[in-house]
């Protein structure tokens, strides 16, 4: 048995044979494997070569040799992946709203509730439901309605909050989505089922069963990107970790690359005095070479992942520059996303800087924006946050819309959850708190795909439970995968003995209602 | 007293002197009184009545298919008995059969109308047409006999032939009941439509554009001339307003006083849900534009509403299939190799297509390194030519793209001279000419090329202009 270049000891090694123990045994036991393997390999062959003809071109892509099923049907080549049918986007950017947005005083349009002020929620509205242990204790659970007032926008007369002026302006472009549900009441299992389909650490997430499925569309820039925004101190910032785009089991050239919200957009990419261009690709080639000879002995894949890791960053070291160059946008850029869009880490910048990688060929592109996480001070703090987001939010549609790249880019904007029609807190005319909400929140999307100028979905007079087209998380997912090209059942990894896929083992299913 | 007497005579004339036949004569003169009598016996109201009726009834859809089969058959027989004398002893039993099957679809068609409350035109003329089918059979029979003896020789082949197109007639009418007036005219040719007077030119009005459609598809099948349910018709604007037996049905300015309104929006489950019977309910944009059309006073001749926007005629067109390119293969590989651009499949389906991409060879992509790719050009259904070298001289090779349904030439030095020659590209529907130095004068030219549905001047003289 072979041993791995860098053990000491590189005579022995634990083997059956290298045991003190009879030979006699030492024969079962190679004679055992043997046949053993001899009748598993037969049989499974044989099932193999039967399941292929019976399949045709709906063979499960993917599993045990990604690289083999390309369209172009040979394992030689390169793997060229593709989407199951032809899609109508390309490629997505999805603006996430760590902390859960309150939708009673954004979207969700309850004018019934003034006159409720101050009103206990009715319990049969609140059903059983278990509250989280902010507001389990409170003794009383008042209505607090919306602080603003609402307008209605576009043609479509879309009910949009006064803290939203920009995104009123763009409503008719929009799928707005009332209805979408999570499982989840705390930050940190809701955000991980919105990103991954599963409550729990470890799985794959979006981007990349994105990026596994579709393949890249450019060589110097990462298939999946992940931006996130300056902290602003005056909101509450819940944790956004790396996890959220994690590749899980599938090999780490899948996981996000994140560009950094301050100084250099990506660490050590440039290279230190002294290092120049030439040295730089010596250097890389020698790395290369070892982790080509350490793959050869181990076999290992994610050996290869790390050279290509390399690689690609050696190409980013001239593509990133260029793509954070803003020098050449024209001053119309200036006057659509404001002026704070010129500061790198601002949502407004994030907005723009998404907008340039979908340019450059970038499949998939995350914006973090946090502190939507609001249990008191709505009052005060919503406004900030609406301030930051809703500009940059309608200059990115605005903008991809007047280049044309609407037609063919998904834009996804969501949080993780929603927050209560009811107080967390002491309720007073001007301030009130909002707790964590899973039953019912509002997203929206737009762009190549969606069926624009609807509302979808409709929750009850509280904004608290959902009366009509609910949308779970995982049909909110299948139906971003639908957009892209992909059937949700059919985009599988197997890993721990399961199909894996990113909407999870419940069956879930692409919402036809917000399909163009 | 006199003119009864003469009637008998003269009946009596008429009647057939054997006895047994007068018999069947009588019986079946009154049966047929009988029949015809039967709408006015018992009338349709349009309130549904028992179950047990309603169960029979809808086994008249499968019973129908018996008479229609059976008696036209007869004819067939009796001109092949010309030829083969032994087919048209068949023809008295297998009218004696279309005839009993008749009596059977006629009374489990009653049954149906009956049980479920259908009355309408549509109705009444289906159950005229069997009535006056089954009579016309019953005639066949009686005259019959006097034919196969060579006797009164005009009056079979009469009956048979009126027996024939009331056979046509119900069955039609039996048909525009289940599938609607306009199922077989839905999807005659237009130039066919035009010639029949068909193609009835819609009003501007927004209920004329877009209420009217809907309710006709999803509607006007059970509440219309032919059936009308609840004594409701939908099949007009006066008489949707009119409303059915149990009072209006659209409340104008108040949808959520509006029955309509209220019977499609409940959960499709519930036993007044609105289409009935396991048909498909409304899509939400259609329910939204009902509701605000109700709410915005229900107008006949408003052609826009507050609000609301239809955007018409935006389905993109069915994508066309191209040629296999699995066979270039290799050469596809090598290209991608040399030249730094790259053709990325659409889909895994090969008929979908290629797409020609250039972001990792932008600035070094000129109209050569295009030309290289022109044997791969019916395959090309995309072409992303943005922030490269091409100019306008890549319109020669471009237009040998014959399948390409996207063109991205933003941020390029193109200035649109000869844009006209794109115009052979019939599936081009998007062209994106952001940031290049195309004017107000080339850009005119793209309004010929009726194909394309997407065009992007962002940034270019050509929108300053407007």
């Amino acid at each position: 048995m072979k041993q791995h270049p860098l053990c000491t000891d590189t005579e022995h090694g634990p083997s059956v044979m290298g045991l003190a123990i009879p030979a006699g045994l030492k024969q079962e036991w190679a004679a055992l494997a043997t046949r053993r393997q001899f009748l598993g390999r037969t049989g499974k062959v044989l099932g193999w070569a039967a399941m292929a003809s019976l399949l045709g071109d709906r063979a499960p892509r993917g599993n045990a040799a990604p690289d083999s099923a390309t369209p172009y049907g040979s394992a030689a080549s390169a793997p060229l992946k593709a989407p199951h049918f032809a899609p109508r986007a390309k490629r997505a950017i999805y603006l996430f709203m760590s902390g859960g947005p309150s939708q009673v005083d954004l979207l969700d349009y309850k004018p019934n509730l003034a006159a409720l002020y101050d009103k206990d929620i009715p319990d049969s509205v609140r059903g059983a439901q278990q509250l989280t242990g902010m507001t389990a204790g409170q003794a009383r659970f008042p209505i607090a309605p919306s602080h603003w007032q609402f307008k209605r926008y576009g043609e479509t007369g879309t009910w949009v909050s006064e803290l939203l002026p920009y995104t009123g302006r763009m409503a008719d472009d929009l799928a707005i989505i009332k209805s979408t549900n999570t499982e989840a009441i705390n930050h940190e299992p809701a955000i991980m089922l919105m990103n991954t389909g599963n409550m729990n650490a470890g799985k794959p997430c979006l981007g990349s069963w994105l990026a596994y499925g579709l393949g890249s569309m450019n060589d110097n820039l990462p298939t999946f990107m992940v931006l996130q925004t300056k902290l602003n101190t005056k909101e509450n910032n819940q944790p956004v970790s790396s996890r959220l785009w994690s590749s899980g089991f599938l090999s780490s050239e899948y996981a996000g690359v994140g560009l950094r919200s301050s100084g250099d957009p990506v660490l050590y990419l440039t290279d230190p005095s002294g290092v120049d261009r030439e040295v730089r690709r010596k250097m890389l080639d020698a790395v290369n070479e070892i982790n080509r000879q350490t793959y050869e002995e181990l076999g290992d894949p994610e050996t290869n992942a790390r050279i290509a890791q390399y690689e690609m960053a050696y190409r980013m070291q001239t593509s990133v520059p260029e793509l954070a160059d803003l020098s050449r946008e024209p001053q119309s850029t200036w006057d659509l996303y404001g002026p704070e869009a010129k500061e790198p880490g601002t949502f407004a910048y994030n907005c723009l800087m998404a907008r340039r990688l979908a340019e450059r060929g970038v499949r998939f592109t995350q914006v973090y924006k946090r502190g939507w996480d609001m249990h008191d001070n709505v009052t005060k703090i919503l406004p900030i946050i609406c301030g930051e987001t809703d500009r940059a939010c309608y200059a990115l549609v605005t903008d991809l819309k007047r280049r044309g790249m609407l037609d063919d880019t998904l834009v996804v904007w969501a949080g993780e959850f929603g927050r209560t029609v009811y107080s967390q807190g002491g309720l007073t005319p001007d301030n009130y708190g909002r707790d964590h909400h899973p039953r019912c929140y509002t997203t929206w999307m737009t762009g190549g795909g969606v069926r624009t100028g609807i509302t979808y979905g409709e929750t009850d007079e509280y904004s608290y439970n959902v009366v009509k087209d609910p949308v779970t998380v995982r049909d909110f997912n299948a139906t971003i995968l639908h957009c892209l090209g992909i059937d949700h059942n059919k985009l599988t990894y197997k890993f721990q003995g399961l199909d894996q896929k990113l909407t999870g083992p419940v069956p879930a299913s692409v919402v036809p209602g917000l399909l163009a | 007293m006199t003119t009864v007497q003469r009637l008998a005579t003269r009946a009596n004339a008429i009647l057939p002197a054997s006895k047994s036949t007068r018999a069947a004569w009588i019986v079946s003169l009154a049966f047929s009184l009988i029949l015809v009598l039967l709408p006015w016996i018992v009338r349709l109201d349009g309130h549904p009545h028992a179950d047990w009726q309603q169960f029979l009834g809808r086994f008249h859809p499968l019973a129908v298919h018996l008479p229609i089969g059976l008696l036209v058959l007869v004819p067939l027989l009796e001109i092949a008995g010309f030829f083969r004398p032994a087919l048209r002893e068949s023809a008295g039993f297998v009218l004696a059969l279309g005839f009993a099957s008749c009596v059977l679809a006629i009374t489990l068609g009653f049954l149906l109308a009956y049980g479920s409350g259908d009355a309408g035109a549509g109705v009444s003329r289906h159950m005229a047409g069997g009535i006056a089918l089954t009579i016309a059979a019953l005639a066949c029979i009686l005259a019959r006999p006097a034919w196969t003896a060579h006797g009164a020789a005009y009056v079979y082949p009469v009956l048979l032939a009126c027996m024939m197109l009331a056979l046509l007639w119900t069955a039609h009418q039996g048909g525009s009941l289940t599938h609607g007036g306009n199922y077989l005219t839905q999807y005659m040719p237009h130039g066919l439509k035009r010639l029949a007077g068909l193609d009835t030119p819609v009003e501007n009005s927004f209920y004329a554009r877009h209420i009217n459609p809907i309710l006709d598809a999803n509607c006007v099948s059970c509440h219309g001339e032919g059936k009308t349910k609840g004594g409701l018709r939908m099949d007009s604007y006066e008489r949707l307003m009119r409303g059915g037996q149990d009072g209006p049905v659209i409340v104008p300015g108040n949808a959520g006083k509006s029955v309509l309104i209220e019977r499609v929006t409940l959960p499709p489950g519930h036993k007044q849900f609105m289409p009935a019977e396991g048909n498909p309910p409304l899509a939400p944009e259609q329910i939204a534009w009902i509701k605000a059309w109700v709410e915005q006073g229900a107008s006949s001749t408003a052609t826009t509403l507050a609000g609301v926007s239809i955007r018409e005629g935006r389905a993109e067109p069915p994508l066309q299939p191209v040629g296999d390119y699995r066979a270039f293969e290799p050469e596809i590989q090598r290209m991608a190799q040399s030249q730094g651009a790259k053709l990325i499949p659409v889909s895994s389906k090969p008929e979908d297509g290629l797409i020609l991409v250039t972001v990792d060879a932008a600035s070094s992509f000129g109209d050569a390194q295009l030309a290289k790719f022109q044997p791969f050009a019916p395959f090309i259904v995309e072409a992303e030519l943005g922030r490269t070298a091409v100019t306008d001289a890549s319109f020669d090779t471009l237009r040998q793209f014959t399948h390409l349904r996207s063109l991205h030439l933003e941020e390029t030095q193109v200035t649109g001279d000869g844009l006209a020659r794109l115009s052979p590209l019939s599936q081009l529907t998007y062209l994106n000419l952001s940031g290049t130095r195309v004017t107000a004068a080339a850009a005119a030219k793209l309004n010929s090329m009726k194909q394309l549905r997407h065009v992007y001047l962002y940034n270019t003289p050509a929108q300053a202009k407007e």
